[in-house]
């Protein structure tokens, strides 16, 4: 049977270009529930339960001695440390899944990562900036009125506040292609390339840690952090972000969606 | 009539397995294809080197005049719904209709809001707590309202009830003579297509068996029924695709029969009938060596 055919007939469009870059960004945020409210959620969450155990310990000290020096001690947070490893595990799910979905709809390889790697910078970005404001209310509380110590925490330094963003953002975004560069490889050469990364990693890393060893440098590297402080770290860690971005994209381009 | 797809010499190995063997065939505009097959034949594979999803191992594909493959150009015109279509996590079918749009400029939201009553389809639950009739709606309606001017569906209603694989066709073959486009379907189910499909291409271990409009391929057999002795005389030098008996009776399939070969079965008593496109593929993929393979 032949349909009898009465409109139009649709022909093939060229227009858009760069907007689907701008697409693939866009399908990065239509979930916002999964990428900004459930990892603030929890953020709060960890810093209720951080209040609480603050007052708990410090309800149990009588001597202001006590006090300050436990208040001390509370400079050695990590609690906000999750909320770097969730944004790993975002960009993981986002290449198993989202780059497969958008094959689907049409998009390219390119126009997918380039567009999802924009997607990780305004995260970063946004990110930073929420974990630098919290960083001053704590300030201006006086630690939450508990002396506690989680987003101003002795490894992200104290500087002005372009420091603070770029220490947040940078470490926020420095995870996120860590995610990315694994995911890709996950999404190319499945579990047996990800297990190869990871003996890669893993030699990459001893490697490394019997270069400073057998050159004496262990004391070197710790006077370089020392004087480094987290704004320096974050800054040496944009080389590896760098190293995995360029990575993704070359792993990506020859990547095929199996289902 | 233009030629959108044109396919030579393809070929695509995946270590040892040859999933197309040396493809040739090409795709019209404004025609509805059906790429028919058995499991494993190859009918997926073809979709995603047509779709830029998957790299060609040999041959030349051209899509829209270029090749396909991370050519944005192309592929903003192609929509590929696949059976196994894999969705973000905790999309809901509403994230997905919200992207839809920014990826298909042709996308009609007042067809997508009629199609997702037609199915009854919950937009607020997420996509993997959905039913595997509705994740297959999810993708229809996507293929349906995108209007890309080259849809492909891979099985696209694996699950669906009988009612919405009707509504499936129905607003399909609507759609289509308002806003003809190509599409390319790929199902088992080929007695429910039959109608829609005006050209069928047949895929068999990789190799195209049957590239033919589906109309002269409708006309192609014809059985014959009767007597076996019969049967057997009036047979006797036509290409026989299949044959049963019963005790004395015989059931033959048989190429196309002019007028005077029907009036001289009819005076022998023997019965006519047409053969169903399922039929008639199940016959060409099942025997091995039938002369039909070599015809066609």
């Amino acid at each position: 049977m032949t349909a009898i055919t009465t409109g139009s007939s649709i022909g093939p469009t060229t227009t858009l270009g760069p907007s689907r870059i701008v697409s693939v960004l866009k399908l990065q945020f239509v979930n916002r529930w999964t990428t900004v409210w459930i990892p603030l959620l929890i953020l709060g969450a960890i810093l209720v339960m951080n209040i609480a155990i603050w007052a708990l310990i410090l309800a149990n000290l009588d001597a202001s001695a006590d006090r300050a020096e436990v208040q001390e001690g509370f400079q050695y947070s990590g609690a906000s440390g999750y909320i770097f490893v969730y944004m790993l595990v975002v960009a993981v799910q986002a290449m198993n899944l989202t780059f497969p979905f958008a094959l689907g709809f049409g998009s390219t390889r390119r126009d997918y990562y380039l567009g999802s790697s924009l997607a990780f910078v305004l995260y970063s970005v946004g990110y930073g900036a929420i974990l630098t404001l919290l960083s001053y209310l704590e300030e201006w509380t006086g630690g939450w009125f508990l002396g506690g110590r989680m987003f101003t925490a002795v490894y992200f330094g104290n500087g002005p506040w372009f420091e603070r963003l770029f220490v947040f953002g940078g470490g926020v975004l420095f995870f996120f292609m860590i995610g990315v560069a694994f995911g890709t490889v996950y999404v190319r050469w499945k579990a047996r390339g990800l297990t190869a990364a990871f003996v890669l990693l893993a030699i990459l890393l001893v490697g490394a840690a019997a270069l400073v060893s057998v050159t004496n440098g262990w004391e070197a590297l710790g006077a370089w952090f020392a004087q480094a402080q987290a704004v320096g770290t974050v800054a040496a860690l944009l080389i590896p972000t760098a190293l995995f971005g360029i990575a993704g994209f070359f792993i990506l381009r020859r990547a095929t969606p199996k289902s | 009539m233009t030629t959108i797809v044109q396919v030579t010499g393809l070929s695509k190995r995946f270590g040892r397995f040859t999933a197309v063997d040396d493809a040739s065939f090409s795709i019209e505009e404004n025609r509805i294809y059906g790429l028919l097959g058995r499991n494993g034949a190859g009918k997926t594979t073809i979709m995603q080197l047509l779709t830029g999803q998957d790299f060609p191992t040999e041959g030349e594909i051209s899509v829209f005049g270029n090749r396909p493959a991370e050519n944005a150009a192309v592929l903003q015109n192609v929509c590929f719904i696949k059976e196994s279509q894999r969705y973000p996590d905790d999309f809901t079918a509403k994230h997905v209709f919200e992207a839809a749009p920014w990826f298909f400029p042709n996308w009609d939201s007042e067809f997508a809001a009629r199609l997702i009553s037609d199915f009854r389809l919950p937009l607020k639950r997420r996509i993997k707590k959905l039913s595997r009739g509705q994740t297959s709606a999810v993708g229809v309606i996507v293929g349906l309202a995108s209007r890309a001017p080259l849809t492909f569906f891979d099985e696209p209603y694996l699950g669906l009830d009988a009612v919405a694989r009707q509504t499936f066709y129905d607003r399909l073959l609507e759609d289509y003579a308002e806003h003809p486009r190509t599409v390319v379907l790929s199902t088992h189910l080929i007695d429910e297509v039959a109608n829609l499909l005006e050209h069928v291409i047949v895929i068999d271990d990789g190799k195209i068996i049957i590239d033919s409009d589906a109309d002269a391929l409708r006309g192609s057999a014809t059985t014959v029924a009767g007597l076996a002795s019969a049967v057997d005389g009036f047979v006797a030098g036509r290409e026989v695709l299949h044959r049963e008996t019963i005790g004395g009776f015989a059931s033959v399939t048989v190429g196309p029969l002019d007028a005077a070969a029907r009036a001289s079965a009819a005076e022998q008593g023997l019965e006519l009938s047409p053969v169903s496109l399922q039929q008639l593929i199940v016959r060409t993929t099942t025997g091995s060596e039938s002369e039909w393979e070599d015809k066609s």
